[in-house]
């Protein structure tokens, strides 16, 4: 802003348009001397009488305050002004529930007679002008605020289940403990074969994964295939496809056997039960899938319809997993919880919280113990099924985990992330044991050598999947081939075969020649 | 010097090797070497030469005359050079005739594979200095024997002549004959005498030398050369012992005396005036020449040194050839070279197929360290809680397990990813415009407003040339100057006053700057990125500045440890970065080097040229793990370990490490 007044003075007056009639010098004559002729007769007494009869005011020195009156109705309208160009810079929503929403924080009525929403927009506007646009977002924050330090000060709590719950865990109990003894005598047999043996056995075993090849590629679908897992006898591999189908393919030589249509979207996995193939009769409950929707379907091998639907989730279901016993399904839920299943009576014996976000991955300890879940909030927690309670929390990921798995040696337990590294826990003394950067984008799936634990399997949406030693952690083999991320990947009971499946709608076999 | 000057030179050597090794001289033999030797020819032709003359021991008598020939051809070098050729000498020991093989030794070697040694090391020689003095010596008993030979000779030519005459035919020699012979005996002499004056000569051209001979001076040596001309042996002391210094032996009276008790007097440095040195000087070189116009006039009244005699004919330029052998040498060797590699391949695919190679490779990488595998407990320790240590599994007294379902403590994860993305809002051009219009016009219309309220005086009316006589009719045609200036001068306020609102927009240097930094120092809330690389060499001093310079500049810390095969950098910072970082790893720095010439054949390996980087490893990692972007030079495996597990990221080098090995698996 420049001064006004300073250039005022130098500027020369502006032109004034003028209209001419004529001269008026005769008149203006006339006028001064008729003036001057009165004024002398009756100049001051006319005055004076004006005065006496009250026509005429004269103050005497005292004065109005006007100036103030009218510096104060000016600071209204420039305070009006200023909060109507304040109103101008406030956005608002133009949908008209969050308008309402926000009115009805700020204790306003949502609407008014004959109010449009234009209208009730404008209004919203002006009411922000005058308390500030941050009104409505501390309003927001506050509650969440409250929300999320209740939930961290929320300490442990627990609650009586159903009566079924605790015969199942005495089941439990009872199955797991001999299992626990038995592992452990053979572990310690293993102790006894020496330290020779031992090493060449592992040297036989990483030339045998060195020379893993490629040894077949199918076509699995339309759509990219999300989960892939081998039947007991090692004869079978089920696929799980985003289409909503799941299929089933001979092993070695991928002829599809059956097409399981029951799920309408992405199906998150297809398990079979430990025993299918086995033990396990043809028209029992062999196989259980999970999809995005929530629904959880059991199959068995001589039909392609689901034989029966687990429900109870609302939100997505990532994974199913069975109890070793074959009696138990876990599945995990992105609603922060996971749940297990009792087949023999049919129902969800436990709803089991913990994770402060989705649940994305479980599993089973081999002697059917423990569980292990992980979860979008990048902790894993390891559950004692007997007891019920969280033993181990498996801290150390930055980003959320994908896969877990036990080793069948008993006490390692591998996790795969989304930071791209794998860590493997020791569980005897509850510490991460070593951390595997694997991959240069995010794990999808960690698999162990099912036999005796002596290699680790990871797949990752880096398009390979990869083969570490354990322990040692050493990258024996990269499995490249796939031109898609890789989603599961799934090594055969009887160690020979390594499947891996893919975004790029194929499934492939690899085997050592 | 001129070629029959040095085959004179020569000769004494020649007449002495030649009587070492018949144990009698032979003139003819003599002469026939020197011819050789003349002629240039080599060790073997000259043997072919001389064997009619000295049957076997041709290649013995050779040898010494080659070596005699190394010696003297030293020697003349030594005395061409002068003072600066001899200080060179000192530095550069190996025998050197004379610059043409050192201009030699620097040509290219036309097998690079095989070096020659271009140059076939003498017989290990003295120090320099030490071998003038020998040669001093040689040549003053050299020159004596010779000149006594000589005298010999010519006696018993001169008593002996008729005896030989007599056995030669009976026949008496006529005087005329004798006079002959006599003639020739004093022309001999003459020789002799001009040897000696050449001697002298050489001697006198050797400062050098003349300093190993100690402060004899110059009288000393005309003496000797005197001597030396009158054919009596000089005393050969004073060479060997000047050089120690004497004694200092003070009596009790403080004065200086030698062995046998007698007084020393020892020069004394007395100050003196400039003048009187001179004087001294003066007197001494006036001597000098008296003394040497009557030295000279016996032996070299004719010859001018100063002038320099161009043989009639330039000498003939003798062939080089490489010695018999030399490329078969080179040949066998690189042929030998090949066949090993052969068999080293063979035997590598041997390995390969029954497999050795890949388990011992295994071996190397599985861990140093076993993973403590412990003792496998009695029972598991999640067992052990519901289970009372001395119960049986028939009579299964549980303890603990209830109906109880736990809810544990949520924890929140380390990265909040729950923030809702929220994209920038981008307006496109259209409705930029339409919103700065509107805007424009509201502003305007408040101004109005206030205007017309009376709150604000009204704007002086906007004149610009074109509008003047519009707006300042009258006035304008008044004082259009005044006007003009005045309606320019409100142009420029205008102006003025737009740029300055423009430049309190603009940001500060110092503020941009900031702004610059900050969008590289990214938000690591959610997460430090690293990245891994491992290059197979990182010598190159140029790359390693551009690997530091580049992490700092983009505010990356990190590590590079350098190791033979495996120079791991490790960086850490924001995603940016390190896209920025990755792609200078990957595509702009160009690894592979093939070397210039300047380079040392030994640092050309493999390595080198079949230089590259790979990525190992990206990924997120809560807390950064090293400072300040530092190099460190790890010669062992361990110690690069050791380096890591400091930073609690021992696994970036196993990694590295392992692939490393198996990659040298699949490559051989």
């Amino acid at each position: 802003v420049f001064s006004w007044g300073s250039f005022h003075n130098a500027a020369p007056a502006v032109k004034k348009s003028r209209v001419f009639y004529g001269s008026l010098e005769e008149k203006e004559r006339e006028r001064l001397s008729s003036e001057a002729a009165s004024s002398a007769a009756s100049g001051s007494d006319a005055v004076k009488a004006g005065i006496e009869a009250g026509n005429i005011n004269i103050s005497s020195g005292e004065t109005l305050e006007m100036e103030e009156r009218v510096s104060e109705r000016q600071q209204e309208a420039l305070a009006a002004f200023e909060r109507r160009r304040r109103a101008r810079q406030i956005t608002v929503s133009t949908d008209d529930a969050e308008v309402k929403a926000g009115l009805r924080a700020l204790g306003e009525p949502i609407t008014l007679f004959g109010e449009g929403p234009a209208d009730r927009r404008e209004r919203l506007r002006s009411v922000l002008s005058v308390v500030g646009p941050d009104a409505l977002k501390k309003s927001r924050r506050d509650e969440e605020r409250a929300k999320r330090s209740q939930d961290e000060c929320q300490q442990t709590w627990y609650h009586e289940g159903s009566a079924s719950l605790k015969d199942a865990r005495l089941w439990l109990a009872k199955y797991s403990l001999p299992r626990a003894m038995r592992r452990l005598e053979a572990a310690r047999a293993q102790r006894d074969v020496t330290e020779a043996t031992r090493t060449i056995r592992q040297q036989e075993l990483h030339k045998s994964l060195r020379n893993l090849n490629n040894f077949c590629s199918q076509i699995g679908d339309d759509r990219p295939i999300s989960f892939c897992h081998f039947s007991a006898d090692s004869k079978m591999l089920a696929t799980a496809s985003w289409s909503g189908l799941c299929k089933l393919w001979s092993v070695p030589d991928c002829n599809l056997i059956r097409t399981l249509r029951g799920h309408n979207t992405n199906v998150g996995a297809v398990v079979f039960r430990p025993q299918a193939g086995v033990s396990l009769d043809q028209s029992d409950v062999n196989l259980a899938s999970c999809a995005a929707d929530g629904s959880v379907k059991l199959w068995n091998l001589e039909s392609d319809e689901p034989v029966a639907d687990i429900e109870g989730h609302s939100e997505r279901v990532s994974r199913v997993s069975w109890h070793p016993s074959g009696r138990f399904l876990g599945t995990t839920s992105y609603d922060r919880s996971w749940r297990l299943w009792d087949l023999e009576v049919q129902e969800e014996i436990l709803h089991q919280e913990g994770h402060s976000k989705g649940v994305h991955d479980i599993h089973f300890h081999p002697d059917g113990s423990l569980a292990a879940t992980g979860g979008l909030d990048s902790f894993g927690r390891v559950w004692d099924l007997r007891t019920g309670r969280c033993v181990v929390f498996l801290e150390g990921h930055l980003k959320e985990i994908y896969s877990l798995h036990f080793s069948p040696n008993g006490y390692h337990l591998a996790t795969g992330s989304g930071d791209n590294t794998c860590k493997v826990w020791e569980l005897r003394n509850r510490k991460c044991l070593y951390t595997v950067p694997a991959h240069q984008n995010l794990l999808s799936a960690v698999r162990f050598q099912p036999t005796d634990g002596h290699f680790l399997l990871t797949g990752a949406y880096d398009n390979t999947a990869k083969v570490w030693s354990h322990p040692g952690w050493t990258p024996l083999k990269t499995l490249a081939g796939h031109e898609g991320k890789v989603m599961g990947v799934d090594v055969s009971p009887d160690g020979k075969l390594i499947a891996t499946c893919s975004y790029d709608r194929t499934f492939k076999l690899w085997l050592s020649e | 010097m001129s070629d029959t000057g040095r085959m004179e030179e020569l000769r004494p050597w020649v007449e002495r090797t030649v009587k070492k090794v018949l144990g009698f001289s032979e003139p003819t033999v003599v002469t026939a070497a020197l011819h050789c030797v003349g002629k240039g020819l080599d060790k073997r032709k000259t043997i072919d030469q001389l064997r009619p003359f000295l049957d076997d021991s041709a290649g013995g008598f050779v040898e010494r005359l080659f070596e005699a020939l190394e010696e003297s051809r030293s020697a003349r070098g030594n005395k061409g050079g002068g003072e600066k050729h001899r200080k060179r000498d000192l530095k550069v020991k190996a025998p050197e005739p004379g610059d043409g093989t050192v201009a030699k030794r620097k040509r290219v070697p036309r097998f690079e594979e095989v070096e020659e040694p271009e140059v076939i090391p003498g017989p290990p020689s003295e120090s320099p200095g030490m071998l003038t003095k020998m040669q001093i010596k040689q040549m003053m008993e050299a020159a004596t024997k010779q000149i006594e030979e000589r005298k010999k000779q010519l006696m018993s030519r001169l008593l002996g002549t008729p005896a030989a005459a007599a056995a030669s035919g009976g026949s008496s020699i006529a005087p005329s004959q004798a006079a002959s012979f006599m003639n020739d005996a004093i022309e001999k002499a003459r020789k002799a005498a001009e040897l000696q004056a050449r001697i002298q000569s050489q001697l006198a051209m050797k400062p050098g030398i003349l300093g190993a001979l100690g402060n004899t001076g110059p009288h000393n040596l005309v003496a000797l050369a005197n001597l030396h001309a009158m054919g009596i042996a000089p005393p050969k002391v004073e060479a060997k012992e000047v050089n120690k210094p004497t004694p200092l032996i003070l009596d009790d009276k403080g004065r200086t005396v030698d062995a046998s008790g007698k007084e020393v007097e020892l020069t004394h440095r007395m100050p003196t005036l400039k003048a009187n040195i001179r004087a001294v000087k003066r007197e001494q070189f006036r001597q000098q020449l008296k003394e040497k116009p009557g030295e000279d006039l016996e032996s070299t009244s004719y010859f001018d040194q100063r002038v320099f005699i161009t043989p009639a004919q330039r000498p003939r330029r003798a062939f080089k050839f490489h010695d018999q052998g030399r490329f078969e040498k080179i040949a066998q060797r690189i042929r030998t070279k090949a066949q090993l590699e052969r068999l080293q391949c063979e035997i590598a695919q041997a390995a390969k197929k029954t497999g050795i190679q890949a388990s011992t490779k295994l071996a190397l990488i599985a861990p140093k360290k076993e993973i403590g595998e412990g003792e496998v407990p009695h029972i598991e320790w999640w067992d052990s809680f519901i289970l009372t240590p001395d119960t049986k599994f028939e009579g299964m007294e549980l303890f603990g397990v209830t109906n109880l379902v736990e809810h544990p403590a949520q924890i929140s994860p380390p990265v909040d990813t729950d923030k809702p993305v929220t994209l920038g809002v981008y307006l496109t051009k259209k409705e930029q415009k339409k919103l700065r219009r509107q805007t424009r016009r509201e502003g305007q219309k408040e101004v109005q407003e206030k205007v017309r309220l009376g709150l604000m005086p009204p704007p002086e009316p906007k004149v610009r040339i074109s509008n003047l006589m519009r707006v300042l009719g009258t006035e304008a045609v008044q004082d259009p100057t005044k006007v003009e200036a005045h309606v320019r001068a409100q142009m420029a306020k205008r102006q003025k006053a737009h740029e300055e609102a423009n430049a309190a927009r603009k940001l500060t240097a110092e503020q941009r700057k900031e702004k610059k930094v900050k969008k590289l120092k990214e938000d690591l809330i959610n997460g430090v990125h690293v990245s891994v690389y491992r290059i197979r060499n990182l010598q190159n001093p140029a790359k390693k500045f551009k690997v530091e310079a580049n992490a700092n500049q983009l505010y990356l810390t990190g590590t590079v440890v350098l190791h033979r095969d495996v120079n791991l950098v490790v960086v850490e910072g924001g995603p940016k970065s390190q896209k920025k970082f990755k792609k200078l790893m990957l595509h702009r720095i160009k690894w592979e080097e093939h070397n210039s010439k300047r380079d040392d054949p030994d640092g050309d390996d493999d390595t080198k040229r079949n230089n590259k980087c790979w990525l190992i490893w990206e990924g997120t990692t809560k807390e950064r793990s090293f400072g300040e972007m530092k190099f460190k030079q790890c010669p062992t495996e361990n110690m690069a370990r050791e380096h890591f597990k400091k930073h609690g990221t021992e696994h970036y080098w196993d990694l590295a490490l392992s692939k490393s090995v198996l990659d040298g698996c699949t490559d051989d």
